[in-house]
């Protein structure tokens, strides 16, 4: 009896708990960490003797480009355990992992006379997995920066699963000379300040730089005249040609339509400023705006409906949303101060602007219907917003104070962090960020 | 010598008395007495009474008085034994009783004599540990005397009717003449009674649970032995010692399979708390990207190290698009088998606790504002 008893109990100590609870654990987690996503670039493996320079440089582009968007921090090659020495050998991930590179980048460069190729593999370490699939480039040698930006910009966006913005240029104005007597011309430069190009000389005064959604044109406001006016610049051969208005009319702040075949802008005459669209083939004009109030620089959205623009009909600048063909208008600001100079995020969700408060400017972001206002800088003066292609980063114009103040180009991340300027010999403004370049 | 106020005091005191003897306004209600009608029996008769309270080995109806509430509560020692040997825990089909209601559902009849091994337990529990007494219970026990006496009273017969009146038990055979035989007419036996309050039985209807699975029944092996011997409900089944063997591994084998239910005491607050913030230090969340607006719910197994096995995360459902999904997963991926490194510190004694594991990662509060 005594047996049976004690079998049953242990049969029920042991089988009881199994009736206890079902399922898988379940956890909700609510808060994590931002910091950089570590990654290791060991230097990329030089498949002909001609290449090793060119592997070096691509190399350290890549960690260039990655590290400098503040979403991801380089593991020095100080640290690494194992090396790459053959684009083919299999990756020791336990190596990587003691080290805690979360990515790793391992790629090869070929140079035959002079062709350039360039390949490359992302690894999860943790996951011990390539990301996506190996992925080669080829171009010219001059042109490996391009190489390189664009194994950065991939590497980027199957790490983040947003667009990359390495490969892609902007136009700017290039100033030089005292205050007083400020030389500007237009140029372009690669995101990262590289590869300046001139566009004009600094014969005329010209403002407003805005590459066409191709980026084979930039729109630009020029004093060649003695008024403003509109000129269309062919970036490829430096050709021009002027956005026809009436005598006494001043035409600025234009902007390309989505599809570049129209240019928003605002026209001035006799003391009033409204929102004009041209059609550039045609030469038609439309009238958007009708108020005697000041309405200027106009932005339109990514799907081309709807027109972000700054009027100061309420008594001071604020930033208005209308339909692209004109009509009642909607105010979207409404902080203390004034806003101006808004642009279309290519996100379509928020708003760039340039707002001055307090003595103080800023640049800030908004959300189309006007909430979640967010300050990212602050300064003497901070101006005309650009968004990169991604949405991710805003350049914009710096200037210091004082009569020896100079004018630079910062960028900020959406999320105001990794504020930084852009590395450029002399002084720059009015960035105008391009598309990605194909 | 007698002054005023001894005088005063002696008339006070005189009156009092006077008043209390005579009662003016005070009114005397006479107290309820519960009499009671005695009589004087015999020690024969007193044995016969007592008998029938224990049912006797060959009586044809044994199964009055027996089950589940003498588990629990201390019924007069001869009870005792009788029930502890008719109704052990596990083996729900002992009684061989085909009387009135039989174990449920009929068990699967042809089923795994031999193996013993529980009948692969395939209809996982819903039910919680205490089953087997419901199961023992369930035999159909008329519900113990409510009555508190100071002695006992064996439940009346069935035709019997209740009265106060103890009336010589009407038991003609017993009493040697028949000269009373009219009484047998009309039957009356007191009401039954106990001789403590046992709390169980105030409240029947509550511990017997509707048993979800259909009888967790049969051991084989006891079933057979009882239809061998199936002689008297008291015949104690053997348990030897291959019975004891057998119930050990069918219990092991039972741990064993159990098929997606976790074991082992559940996990506390603190021990969760614990893994969650073992994660989210290393969930990365880029405020500023897409993915940081998607909610991803991924899955994944541990080993007892607590590192997560074949290191496969899966992802088990989102609110975002394509792109913004496998961002948000890749992120919660790299969370959960960077931040293992030796493996998850997790109570080992819970292990079937966490061994499966179901994490939602909502950046909903780390969004730009």
């Amino acid at each position: 009896m005594m047996k049976r008893i004690l079998a049953v109990l242990v049969t029920l100590m042991l089988a009881g708990p199994v009736f206890a609870q079902g399922g898988p654990l379940r956890i909700t987690i609510t808060d994590g960490v931002i910091e950089p996503i570590t990654f290791a670039v060991p230097s990329f493996e030089a498949e002909t003797p001609a290449a090793q320079q060119a592997a070096a440089d691509i190399s350290r582009l890549v960690v260039q480009d990655l590290a400098g968007t503040g979403l991801f921090r380089e593991v020095p090659a100080t640290a690494f355990i194992s090396q790459v020495s053959s684009f083919a050998q299999p990756v020791a991930f336990p190596d990587w992992r003691a080290i805690n590179a979360q990515a790793l980048i391992v790629g090869a460069v070929t140079v035959n006379g002079d062709q350039l190729t360039v390949k490359f593999r992302l690894y999860d370490v943790f996951s011990g997995q390539e990301l996506g699939q190996g992925l080669q480039f080829a171009g010219t040698v001059a042109g490996w920066r391009r190489m390189g930006h664009k194994v950065a910009d991939a590497v980027y966006s199957r790490i983040t699963g947003e667009g990359g913005y390495f490969d892609s240029r902007v136009v700017f104005v290039s100033e030089s000379g005292p205050k007083d007597n400020r030389q500007k011309r237009l140029a372009v430069m690669d995101f990262d300040g590289a590869n300046v190009q001139f566009l004009t000389d600094s014969s005329n005064i010209v403002l407003a730089p805005r590459f066409s959604p191709n980026g084979d044109r930039v729109l630009y406001t020029s004093f060649e005249s003695g008024f403003p006016r509109i000129n269309v610049l062919n970036v490829a051969n430096v050709g021009r040609q002027q956005l026809q208005t009436a005598p006494g009319e001043m035409a600025f702040s234009p902007r390309f339509s989505r599809d570049g075949r129209q240019v928003i802008y605002s026209l001035s005459n006799g003391g009033n400023t409204d929102i004009y669209r041209t059609d550039l083939s045609s030469g038609q004009h439309v009238r958007l705006t009708s108020a005697p109030s000041i309405e200027t620089a106009p932005s339109l959205s990514p799907d081309g409906t709807q027109i972000v623009f700054e009027s100061d009909r309420s008594g001071n600048q604020q930033l208005y949303i209308m339909s692209a063909n004109g009509g009642e208008a909607r105010r979207i600001s409404f902080g203390q101060g004034r806003y101006g100079t808004p642009v279309w995020s290519p996100r379509g969700d928020l708003v760039a602007f340039t707002k001055q408060n307090a003595g103080r400017f800023h640049i800030g972001v908004m959300r189309t219907d006007g909430s979640e206002e967010r300050l990212l800088t602050s300064s003497f003066l901070d101006e005309g917003p650009t968004w990169s292609p991604n949405g991710r980063v805003i350049m914009f114009s710096r200037e210091t104070q004082g009569a020896g103040g100079t004018s630079s180009m910062y960028s900020v991340d959406i999320s105001g962090r990794n504020l930084k300027a852009v590395p450029l010999q002399g002084g720059a403004s009015d960035p105008s960020w391009g598309p990605l370049q194909p | 010598m007698a002054t005023p106020g001894t005088i005063i005091s002696g008339v006070g005191h005189v009156g009092l008395i006077g008043w209390l003897i005579v009662g003016w306004g005070l009114t005397s209600e006479p107290l309820e007495i519960q009499t009671f009608d005695v009589s004087v029996i015999s020690g024969e008769e007193f044995e016969q009474m007592t008998a029938r309270t224990t049912p006797e080995p060959g009586d044809a109806d044994p199964t009055a008085p027996v089950p589940p509430v003498i588990n629990d509560a201390p019924p007069p020692p001869p009870a005792q034994e009788e029930p502890t040997q008719t109704a052990p825990p596990p083996e729900p089909v002992e009684p061989p009783e085909s009387e009135a209601p039989p174990p449920a559902p009929p068990p699967a009849p042809p089923e795994t004599e031999v193996t013993d091994v529980p009948p692969v337990e395939p209809a996982p529990p819903v039910a919680p540990p205490p089953t087997p007494d419901v199961d023992v219970s369930e035999t159909p026990t008329p519900p113990q005397a409510p009555t508190v006496a100071s002695e006992i009273n064996a439940p009346p017969p069935p035709d019997a009717n209740i009265d106060d009146v103890v009336r010589d038990e009407v038991v003609p055979d017993d009493s040697a003449e028949a000269e009373v035989v009219e009484e047998e007419q009309e039957p009356t036996a007191p009401e039954e009674t106990t001789t403590e309050i046992v709390i169980e039985d105030l409240a029947p209807s509550t511990s017997v649970r509707p048993s979800t699975r259909p009888s967790r029944p049969a051991p084989p092996v006891e079933t057979a032995s009882a239809q061998e011997e199936p002689a008297p409900a008291q015949a104690e089944p053997e348990a030897s010692e291959e019975d004891v063997a057998a119930a050990l591994e069918a219990a092991l084998g039972a741990t064993q399979e159990a098929p997606a239910v976790a074991a082992g005491p559940p996990m506390t607050d603190g021990e969760r708390d614990s893994f969650r913030v073992a994660v989210n230090r290393c969930w990365n969340v880029d405020p500023g990207s897409v993915a940081a607006r998607v909610t991803v719910e991924v899955g994944f197994s541990l080993d007892r190290e607590g590192r997560v096995q074949g290191n496969e995360v899966r992802l088990l459902s989102s609110d975002g698009d394509q792109s913004a999904t496998n961002t948000a997963f890749e992120a919660a991926r790299r969370a959960i088998l960077r931040c293992q490194s030796g493996g998850y510190q997790l109570p080992a004694d819970k292990y079937d606790q966490w061994k499966d594991i179901v994490i939602t990662f909502d950046p909903s509060g780390m969004r730009l504002r």
